[in-house]
């Protein structure tokens, strides 16, 4: 790659595909992706069984934060799109949102700096098992035609508009809905990660260069900020993913909302 | 559990997944194998492979699409969400809210038998106060009462004390009356006794009427001037 301007921007596949470590060419092939994946769950146990071990009545500490999101899940997320009859998926939104949010957090974690979820593996897993778990809530709770008329004909539609609207609310409930939700996660991680990269490498290619090292001030200031916007980020993406869940599942069991 | 059975079918279809090798053959690495020429950088290398293998040159300004998902990243992403969902779910989650619940019932109990405690203090505090009342009452009455019996004690004692004194009068007038009574008898008596004797006098003399005159005289004047004896 030619640099004209003395900036050396790699291609997009070198930012986000990293070469197989284990088992190359192989399905199981193993690579920093999948190494995030492991840690993301490492983390999480460690959290939550170091928060048990040591757990007391007076919480502190690690048991404080571990015992705070649980009640941000059950509280914030489910009580708020489900009600109460949701408090048996905890465990499943639970462990999405932390695992969302650990691979998310590597981001900003020095010697990583990559998303995992800016590789659309992850994205496109959870999305598809949203999309079995909200269908399959739907058809229990209401029976097959009943979920397949509450999700695509909604109250007080005129007649004639009906085939038009129907078939609109079928593509956006059946098709859309998993699509949306895996590329939101995945086009916002992507995006987090490649301005970062920008900043960085603006940063790095002004250091040491006559005048425009006057200059580097600013786009790494801009790289400090954006890193904190991206904690933000990550935390709000998980979120995001797991509310969204929480909300299908609603309307799956409860249609009338 | 629906939901078990769900996650169950899921981790089963990703078995399937890994065994069939055709179907996810495509993990198309990066690979980065050590290069003889330092110069020659990355994506230099990858071209050069490439055209080795009888591609274009345009091939080399293509990179895979990075919205589709890898086969490797599949595997591993959804056998580590799968743990990540068991372990969380069976072993860790129940700790912690097990731990949430015993606070939560613990707080609770604590309210409640604060509250409990609470109500029966002022349910105490009713009965003393209620007590204290009756107390104080049962006070008022008393004194009342017996400022009463003082009071009715005084007016027996003083109508007895009355009565007595009236009956003492009585008496004493009765006593008075008695002994004038006998005094005059006595006197009546004397007197007739001393006529007697006056007469017996006046007949033993048998004296002239000027003696007679003088006796009388005499006599009376004795009587004037006491008792004689």
């Amino acid at each position: 790659m030619t640099a004209p301007l003395g900036l050396e921007f790699p291609p997009i596949s070198h930012l986000i595909r990293w070469p197989d470590l284990l088992f190359e060419d192989t399905p199981y092939a193993i690579n920093k992706t999948t190494i995030i994946y492991f840690l993301a769950v490492l983390i999480t146990l460690t959290f939550f069984f170091v928060a048990g071990r040591r757990a007391q009545l007076v919480p502190r500490g690690v048991q404080n934060m571990a015992e705070s999101s649980v009640e941000f899940v059950r509280e914030g997320i489910i009580m708020q799109t489900i009600g109460p009859d949701g408090l048996r998926y905890l465990p499943f939104l639970l462990t999405m949102f932390f695992f969302i949010f650990f691979i998310n957090i590597f981001e900003i974690i020095p010697l990583f700096q990559f998303p995992g979820n800016a590789r659309m593996a992850v994205p496109f897993i959870l999305a598809i098992l949203v999309w079995f778990i909200y269908n399959i809530v739907g058809i229990a709770k209401q029976g097959p035609l009943g979920y397949l008329k509450s999700s695509t004909i909604p109250p007080g539609v005129p007649k004639p508009m009906l085939p038009l609207i129907a078939l609109i609310e079928f593509v956006s409930t059946f098709l859309v809905r998993p699509f949306s939700l895996a590329v939101r996660l995945f086009a916002n991680m992507l995006a987090g990660h490649l301005i970062l990269v920008t900043f960085a490498v603006l940063s790095a290619a002004l250091w040491g260069k006559n005048i425009s090292l006057v200059i580097l001030p600013f786009p790494f200031l801009l790289l400090i900020a954006l890193t904190g916007f991206e904690l933000l980020v990550a935390f709000l993406q998980a979120f995001i993913f797991t509310i969204l869940t929480a909300v299908y599942i609603g309307l799956s069991m409860h249609p009338e909302h | 559990m629906r939901m078990r059975t769900l996650f169950a079918s899921f981790g089963l279809g990703l078995l399937v997944a890994i065994a069939a090798p055709g179907v996810a053959g495509a993990g198309e690495s990066g690979g980065e194998e050590p290069t003889e020429e330092p110069d020659i950088d990355h994506a230099s290398e990858e071209c050069i492979h490439l055209l080795e293998d009888g591609g274009e040159i345009d091939d080399c300004q293509e990179a895979p699409s990075p919205i589709l998902p890898e086969a490797n990243e599949i595997i591993w992403g959804g056998i580590a969400f799968l743990i990540l969902l068991g372990i969380l779910w069976k072993y860790a989650l129940p700790g912690v809210q097990n731990m949430m619940k015993q606070r939560e019932d613990r707080i609770r109990g604590d309210l409640e038998r604060a509250e409990q405690a609470k109500t029966e203090g002022e349910g105490v505090l009713a009965e003393y106060q209620r007590q204290l009342a009756d107390a104080r009452n049962e006070a008022g009455r008393i004194i009342e009462e017996a400022r009463q019996s003082a009071d009715q004690l005084k007016r027996d004692l003083t109508a007895r004390a009355e009565a007595e004194a009236a009956q003492i009068r009585e008496r004493a007038s009765q006593d008075v009356q008695l002994a004038t009574e006998r005094a005059t008898t006595d006197l009546q008596s004397r007197m007739a006794e001393l006529s007697i004797e006056l007469a017996e006098k006046v007949v033993e003399r048998s004296l002239d009427r000027d003696t007679q005159l003088a006796l009388i005289e005499s006599y009376i004047s004795d009587l004037g001037n006491g008792r004689r004896g």
